[in-house]
């Protein structure tokens, strides 16, 4: 098992899923990279998460967020999560508008069931789906009184991108999406939340003749998304929003008209293979997770508040069952300028270098500083006993890269090593070879660890 | 008073709704007090309480606390009621049994966490038996054990498996007046009877959603006719069955608007509006009932989890005598006799 193995490892579980324990990341390894990855892209394989447990345990959708963080740190198949987690950026769905959880979360499970499958039948789904429906106003899309929120939107930030359509088009998608809402549902009070379920009210679609990107006829919704799939626009816009998402960090979306990607070759790869598989999303993900432009991409994105929290609770190995206060998980991202389920506008979160300010950096770092504080979580006492097995005294220099490789492996600057060795070098030689010897060095572990979590270069996954 | 030799089943009607949203918000449990009143076990993410309700949607106020001090709980799971009305509470969490007064004084604590006999390891179901032993589903060791009512190891029995006396990860038990009991084995989708001394007698049901059978089924309880009620909660029904394991009838939900909730929306037009705007057919079902109880007067309660509210149903069973049932026939029969 090859250092780099390991640090490669690491790299696509913390892009394809939410990162992993030491135990988990040395089991993927001896399966060989190729094949992590042809499982990670086939979650039909497996069952994903015990959901007889989450019913059992936590069961009432006012959790959901948190339960949603479980999902993360459990499922057995994190890049179906990982997934639903890129179209909530990309579908951008606000609660604060909606105010029923319940369509929201709905919204999350159906990204969840459909978000590796064909653009088509994505695209199909969240036009049917009532949280989107109210979000953008098609409720309010009827026959003689167009509302051409949803069709704006869904050519602008869902699927083509800005100048690859006119005016026209949006006018014509909106009176195709006409009629396309949802039954009302039982209100929340007395009796809780009622599923709204998608509705085709005839009388309000415009069966009027249509032109939509050089289509005539009496188009449909359907078939709207039948003619936005088969643009090569459609295929370079996702492309890119994978390659954001996945690989690297892009400016934020409303510039991407006026600025090129920075990696166009990558961008022609995926998008070729968008188009070769008939839209087929889980087909462009092998392509990605085996390209060598993803391999070579290590820390080059800042890792979002979800990946932050759920990368530390890996670490620790808090959340490995059921659990009461997984709510408070949510509450940690938002505080870090994540709320799940509430996406500030219905361009999403803006990523990159906008994860951070002075204020946001302070709650990343205050949260993984105390996360790896308590010596008795499970992590914490897997890295002692790694420390333990390894039998000899160690230097500074070799418990500072142990401590590195066992926190990630992470790739920090000379700067910050020399930091970190510093720190060690007040200690001597550490030695964690017995339990005695172990316990008297356990603040030391857990300080180092507070240090290497509050570091530059652990914020970028 | 020994149990009928037969039962006319003349109906079993619903008969209304107790309480909604905001004041029993994900009800998981209800014990049944003296003089009509109710304890209504609420639990969902980072709150846990008891709410104290009558059978006229009375309600008298909150109990017990959400934490893991003393006398409060994290993770609740079963509340009953003793003979003289304190209150006991299961917490699967914390790994023990909490008890109140009814007016809601804390006044004990007792469990173990671990798996030797006598420890707790994800206690679920309690129930009393005749002599007010308390039984304790301890559901992560699969198993039973039979405490006093303040915390001293009886006896237990079960391990995991799928096998006559065995579990995966059991969840509701009930304890007859002749002091059998009766416990819903969660994950293989069953109940089993036991003796008192823990001998199997016989089980009943298999996964699905055809009448008897369920799908993952939670809380339990016998009536004085010895009938059993069983929350089939993945099903979102209640089924009912003889005292021999034989399917009589389920409960689907038919709830109407209680009291408190008519009162409520009559001071609210917005959604007035909205429920005549929506189908209101799925407002009557149960959704994901965790639990059921009857009381000695033949009222079954069942804690609505996810619409808020205890839907009550009034039993109207009619004992029989030998002249008026004629003993068991071997095969079913055309004869109009």
């Amino acid at each position: 098992m090859s250092q780099n193995d390991v640090a490669l490892m690491a790299h696509l579980m913390r892009r394809a899923g939410f990162g992993t324990t030491r135990t988990e990341l040395e089991a993927y390894v001896e399966k060989g990279y190729e094949n992590v990855v042809d499982d990670l892209v086939h979650p039909e394989r497996g069952t994903p998460i015990d959901e007889d447990i989450l019913e059992r345990y936590f069961g009432s959708e006012g959790g959901y967020v948190g339960i949603w963080i479980y999902r993360m740190l459990n499922s057995r198949c994190p890049l179906q999560e990982k997934m639903a987690l890129f179209w909530h950026h990309v579908f951008a769905t606000g609660l604060g508008k909606n105010q029923h959880i319940l369509a929201s979360t709905n919204q999350i499970d159906m990204l969840r069931r459909v978000g590796m499958g064909k653009m088509q039948d994505i695209l199909l789904e969240l036009s049917r789906d009532p949280a989107m429906i109210f979000w953008l106003d098609n409720n309010e899309n009827r026959k003689g009184e167009p509302n051409e929120n949803y069709g704006r939107e869904l050519l602008e930030l869902f699927s083509l991108g800005v100048g690859n359509y006119t005016e026209d088009d949006i006018k014509n998608c909106a009176l195709a999406f006409t009629g396309w809402t949802f039954g009302q549902p039982i209100p929340l009070y007395p009796h809780g939340y009622y599923a709204p379920p998608f509705l085709f009210v005839e009388e309000e679609h415009d069966n009027s003749e249509k032109t939509f990107l050089g289509h005539t006829g009496n188009l449909n919704g359907d078939d709207i998304i039948d003619i936005i799939v088969e643009q090569p626009a459609c295929a370079g816009f996702i492309s890119r929003h994978l390659y954001n998402f996945f690989v690297a960090d892009e400016p934020q979306v409303p510039s991407w008209n006026v600025t090129p990607p920075q990696d166009p070759d990558a961008i022609e790869t995926l998008a070729d293979a968008f188009m070769a598989s008939d839209g087929h999303i889980s087909h462009v993900l092998s392509v990605l997770f085996n390209a060598d432009f993803f391999k070579e991409a290590r820390f080059k994105k800042v890792k979002s508040p979800t990946e932050l929290v759920t990368g530390i609770l890996k670490l620790v190995g808090t959340g490995q069952g059921p659990q009461p206060g997984m709510a408070q998980y949510g509450s940690a991202t938002q505080l870090m300028g994540q709320k799940l389920l509430d996406p500030p506008t219905v361009e999403g979160w803006h990523t990159g270098k906008e994860w951070i300010d002075g204020g946001l950096l302070t709650a990343r770092v205050n949260f993984a500083v105390r996360e790896v504080s308590d010596a008795s979580k499970p992590g914490i006492q897997d890295i002692i006993a790694r420390l333990k097995d390894n039998g000899n005294p160690l230097s500074p220099e070799a418990f500072v890269e142990s401590c590195l490789e066992f926190a990630g492996p992470l790739v920090v600057g000379d700067t910050t090593r020399q930091y970190l060795t510093e720190f060690a070098e007040a200690n001597g030689e550490i030695d964690f070879r017995d339990d005695t010897a172990a316990a008297e060095n356990q603040g030391l572990l857990i300080s180092m660890l507070q240090l290497i979590v509050a570091s530059r270069e652990y914020q970028l996954g | 008073m020994g149990r009928p030799y037969g039962l006319l089943r003349a109906g079993f009607p619903y008969l209304k709704c107790l309480s909604m949203r905001r004041t029993t918000n994900f009800p998981v449990d209800i014990a049944i007090g003296k003089e009509g009143r109710l304890y209504i076990l609420c639990r969902s993410d980072n709150t846990a309480m008891i709410r104290k309700y009558t059978v006229e949607d009375e309600d008298l106020g909150t109990m017990g606390r959400y934490g893991q001090g003393e006398g409060q709980f994290t993770w609740p799971v079963t509340i009953i009621a003793d003979s003289e009305e304190n209150i006991y509470v299961s917490d699967e969490y914390l790994h023990r049994i909490v008890a109140f007064s009814s007016e809601g004084e804390h006044i004990g604590t007792w469990g173990e966490h671990g798996t030797d006999p006598g420890q707790l390891n994800g206690p679920a179901g309690i129930a009393f038996d005749p002599e007010e032993n308390l039984y304790v589903v301890d559901s992560l060791s699969h198993r039973v054990q039979k405490f006093t009512k303040d915390g001293k190891f009886r006896h237990g029995w079960g391990s995991y498996g799928d096998g006559d006396g065995e579990f995966n990860m059991p969840w509701g038990v009930a304890v007859d007046e002749l002091g059998d009991v009766y416990v819903v084995d969660w994950r293989n989708d069953r109940v089993q009877k036991f003796s008192a001394e823990g001998e199997f007698l016989f089980a009943f049901g298999k996964s699905g959603s055809g009448n008897g059978e369920f799908n993952r089924p939670a809380g339990i309880d016998v009536d004085l006719h010895g009938d059993i009620y069983v929350a089939d909660r993945g099903n979102d029904r209640i089924q009912l069955f003889n005292t021999e394991g034989r399917y009589v009838q389920k409960f689907l939900g038919d709830a109407t608007l209680s009291k408190v909730s008519q009162a409520y929306m009559m001071t609210n037009a917005s959604p007035n509006r909205m429920r005549d705007m929506a189908d209101l057919e799925p407002q009557k079902y149960l959704r994901q009932p965790k639990s059921v109880a009857v009381s000695d007067d033949g009222l079954m309660f069942v804690p609505d989890f996810g619409a808020y509210r205890v839907q009550v149903y009034q039993n109207m069973a009619v004992p029989l005598t030998e002249q008026e049932f004629s003993p068991p026939r071997r095969s079913v029969t055309l004869h109009q006799e």
